[in-house]
């Protein structure tokens, strides 16, 4: 990706008129770091970048902003949000239009096609972190570590994160701009990680999820980075009634790691957020992908295309499948 | 489980069709296990999924969800969103370890008291079978 | 206070010896190690960097019962704490902020829980000496070989582990080991100084505190909190995972008639932690939610205990999932003094 084209592009867009301000991503502050960047004006995006580090995603702070309550005789601020997407994260904004959780014309969608992102985990495991502030950038069979000046070549294969191996849109599903020509999609991986958990006996599931669930430390930040996942009141945070306890015990960590994955049913669109944020290292998305999978083999059905399209728990069709009922 | 080694299910039933149709099979004496706590809802489209997993944190054994067939719902659509919500639920569930012979869903209308006795016998078999479920209990662990 | 030596060989022999008290010490694979309670026989090992969690588990559990009650009935069950427990190779920063942490906790009345714990607990820290990327101990006034909190400190000396005796508890763990010590000479100390030296060269990252306690007061309303904020999630990771956050939440759990009150973890991140049942919200937004952390951290504990509440053990940098970076907020924030 042409990053002069991008900051062009970024700077065109924060100095409308219409527009608040402008997410993008930026060199963190040290290491493979990248942190999410504000630009309220043109100069805010002179250090944007799109890289193979650039995983989070953006279209959370769509519904994350708060809205205060302002001052008696002030007008809200009803300008446009830009932010850049990739194909993952544009799923995510096509959902939230879906659930009406934003208008179409609150936002200014800037697409980037997507080549495939690094697993930071995998990354700093193979290519230990230090201090200074190293770059991605992609090759043509891969990508390029640029570190104190030194170029490490690495094969796409070695760090391609998982997300991205099973990817099925690289390309922006929503945008009002592009910044690049589409790349070409490859053939999504088969989920090999959910089948060898299907294909446990029941015993054995319970027992991987208990080893992995017993690490939840509850902090709850997967639901937070979660794009979809924005109700003002989360059923988790509601005392009276209190469906999940708040203690941290196998029983508790269990219902709400059930709970937190069944709201997504038919909603998650496999950016890997809540997977890549979990401090406990549990892999969510090996719950997350199993009814995606369902949602898709036996109900026909992908979340987060079609702008137009139904809410997939809030529609049904009468010939839904139905053999599992007695 | 209670004392006697005996499955504990928790049934939450539509008012309109399955909640009349065990009605039926009560007032046609029928007998069928008794091991069924009944919980009344309006709709099992107001069955949300947290019950069913709440109960099984609670001590129930195994959980049946029952309304009206496919078109008959009295509120035209409530039992089709059911379907497909438990249903996700099912697999779900199945996924991360419980076994799947403790959560059952069925249609059972106002006049098939015989099917419920059927669908009663075959939850609380299949229950019996999958044994006591002590690992998601809540006060199992460190209450 | 002595100091002895141990013979890596007889390292389980001398694990051995705290038999009867519960071991805690860092387990799990390296990604996920945290300190748990050993259950099997095997002495743990203590090649690791830091866990992800602290090890605040062990004085101040995640889910704490306070007491248990029936619904209607009228006698309250307080759990009783006896067992004595160690915590086996705990970072100095980790140990340092238990001590920091016990002012809040002893402030107007002692909280019985805390110390209950803290009594029981005898902690055996392990120097550092390979700091890792975003620790900055030295700028908060730890140290790879800090002895604050601390009963025992051991270095690790490639063959032999050098047993620094620090308090009573940790000369009364050394008696009890005997024969499986060995007296430490000048030799070993020096090693250890020398080691500790290196190990505090090796830190990278650093901050000086000097003045943000006093100028933070006067930043309330200064642009850079939003700045920093912008990013922020809300998510809890860096107050869960710091050794010295302490804010729980009390709430009662009911099954049937049988029901307990427990206190557990809570995060100032979070939009309820503050929330009024009016509707209320005195820290709306995640401006000042984190405007808050980096107060309370180094401005309201130093007025109130003369300690800045942080440890440096880089956690919140290395979890945050959107790189906010505290030292660089403190250096942000020194540039607006």
């Amino acid at each position: 990706m042409d990053l002069d084209k991008l900051r062009e592009t970024a700077a065109e867009v924060a100095a409308r008129d219409d527009v608040k301000y402008l997410i993008g991503w930026e060199k963190g502050s040290y290491g493979y770091r990248v942190a999410p960047a504000f630009a309220e004006d043109a100069d805010g995006t002179a250090d944007m970048i799109f890289s193979p580090l650039c995983t989070a995603n953006l279209a959370t702070y769509l519904t994350l902003v708060e809205k205060l309550p302002l001052p008696r005789g002030q007008e809200p601020d009803n300008r446009k949000v830009a932010l850049m997407v990739k194909g993952c994260d544009s799923r995510a904004v096509a959902q939230l239009l879906v659930e009406k959780g934003i208008h179409r014309d609150e936002v200014v969608v800037i697409g980037c096609p997507c080549p495939g992102m690094v697993d930071p985990a995998l990354l700093s495991e193979k290519y230990p972190e230090t201090e200074e502030i190293a770059e991605l950038k992609w090759s043509d069979d891969g990508f390029i570590i640029v570190r104190n000046g030194e170029e490490t070549a690495v094969p796409r294969e070695e760090l391609l994160a998982e997300k991205c191996r099973l990817c099925r849109y690289p390309n922006p599903v929503v945008s009002d701009i592009m910044l690049d020509e589409p790349v070409e999609s490859w053939e999504p991986a088969e989920d090999e990680e959910v089948t060898e958990i299907e294909g446990k006996e029941v015993e054995g599931r319970w027992d991987y999820w208990q080893q992995e669930f017993s690490n939840c430390i509850r902090c709850y930040s997967c639901r937070n980075v979660c794009p979809l996942c924005y109700c003002q009141d989360c059923i988790l945070d509601r005392i009276n009634p209190s469906w999940v306890f708040r203690s941290v015990n196998f029983s508790e960590n269990t219902a709400f790691n059930i709970a937190r994955a069944f709201h997504l049913a038919g909603r998650c669109i496999e950016c890997g957020e809540c997977e890549r944020v979990c401090p406990a290292n549990i892999p969510l998305g090996k719950i997350n992908r199993k009814l995606a999978r369902e949602v898709r083999d036996k109900y026909g059905f992908e979340p987060g295309l079609d702008p137009e399209s139904e809410p997939f728990q809030a529609s049904y069709k009468p010939d839904d499948p139905e053999d599992f009922i007695l | 489980m209670s004392a006697n080694n005996e499955p504990n299910i928790v049934a939450f039933l539509c008012n309109w069709c399955s909640y009349a149709g065990a009605d039926l099979a009560g007032t046609s004496r029928m007998q069928y296990p008794s091991n069924i706590n009944v919980i009344r809802v309006m709709c099992t489209g107001r069955v949300n999924p947290l019950y069913v997993v709440n109960a099984l944190q609670q001590g129930a054994d195994g959980v049946l969800v029952s309304g009206c067939h496919p078109g008959d719902c009295h509120y035209m659509e409530g039992n089709y969103f059911a379907r497909r919500r438990l249903g996700m639920l099912k697999d779900l569930l199945e996924y991360v370890g419980v076994d799947p012979r403790r959560f059952h869903m069925s249609w059972v209308s106002a006049s098939e008291g015989h099917k419920w006795k059927e669908v009663v016998e075959k939850t609380v078999e299949d229950a019996r079978e999958a044994g006591p479920f002590e690992g998601f209990r809540r006060r199992q662990i460190d209450w | 206070m002595s100091a002895m030596l141990l013979n890596k060989e007889k390292w389980p022999d001398f694990v051995e010896k705290l038999a009867g008290k519960t071991i805690w010490a860092p387990q799990g694979e390296e990604a996920e190690m945290r300190f748990a309670p050993v259950t099997e026989g095997e002495a743990p090992a203590l090649e690791y960097g830091n866990t992800r969690v602290p090890p605040k588990q062990a004085v101040f559990p995640q889910t704490e019962t306070m007491f248990r009650f029936q619904l209607g009935g009228e006698e309250l069950e307080i759990p009783k704490l006896e067992e004595e427990a160690v915590l086996l190779g705990v970072r100095p920063c980790d140990a340092r902020s238990m001590a920091i942490v016990d002012n809040l906790f002893s402030w107007d009345e002692n909280d019985p829980y805390y110390f209950k714990h803290r009594e029981l607990l005898t902690l055996v820290g392990l120097t550092c000496t390979e700091p890792g990327l975003n620790c900055f101990c030295t700028s908060v006034g730890g140290g790879p070989a800090s002895k604050e909190g601390l009963d025992l400190l051991m270095t690790d000396l490639g063959d032999q582990y050098l047993l620094e005796a620090i308090t009573e508890k940790g000369e009364a763990l050394l008696k009890a080991a005997g024969e499986v010590l060995e007296d430490a000479g000048d030799e070993q100390i020096k090693e250890k100084e020398r080691l500790t030296e290196e190990a505090a060269a090796n830190i990278k990252r650093n901050v000086n505190p000097d003045g943000i306690p006093e100028g933070l007061p006067g930043l309330w309303e200064d642009p850079l909190w939003q700045r920093v904020s912008a990013s922020c999630l809300g998510c809890g990771t860096c107050t869960y995972l710091c050794p010295t956050c302490h804010c729980f939440d009390i709430q009662d759990e009911v099954e049937g008639f049988s029901a307990r009150r427990c206190r557990t973890w809570d995060s100032c991140m979070f939009n309820e932690y503050t929330m009024h049942t009016s509707g209320h919200n005195p820290r709306p937004s995640r401006r000042e939610r984190t405007r808050n952390r980096i107060n309370h951290k180094y401005s309201y504990y130093v007025d109130k205990f003369d300690v800045i509440a942080c440890v440096g053990c880089g956690r919140c940098i290395n979890l945050c999932p959107v790189n906010i970076d505290i030292v660089d907020i403190l250096r942000q924030v020194k540039e607006a003094l």
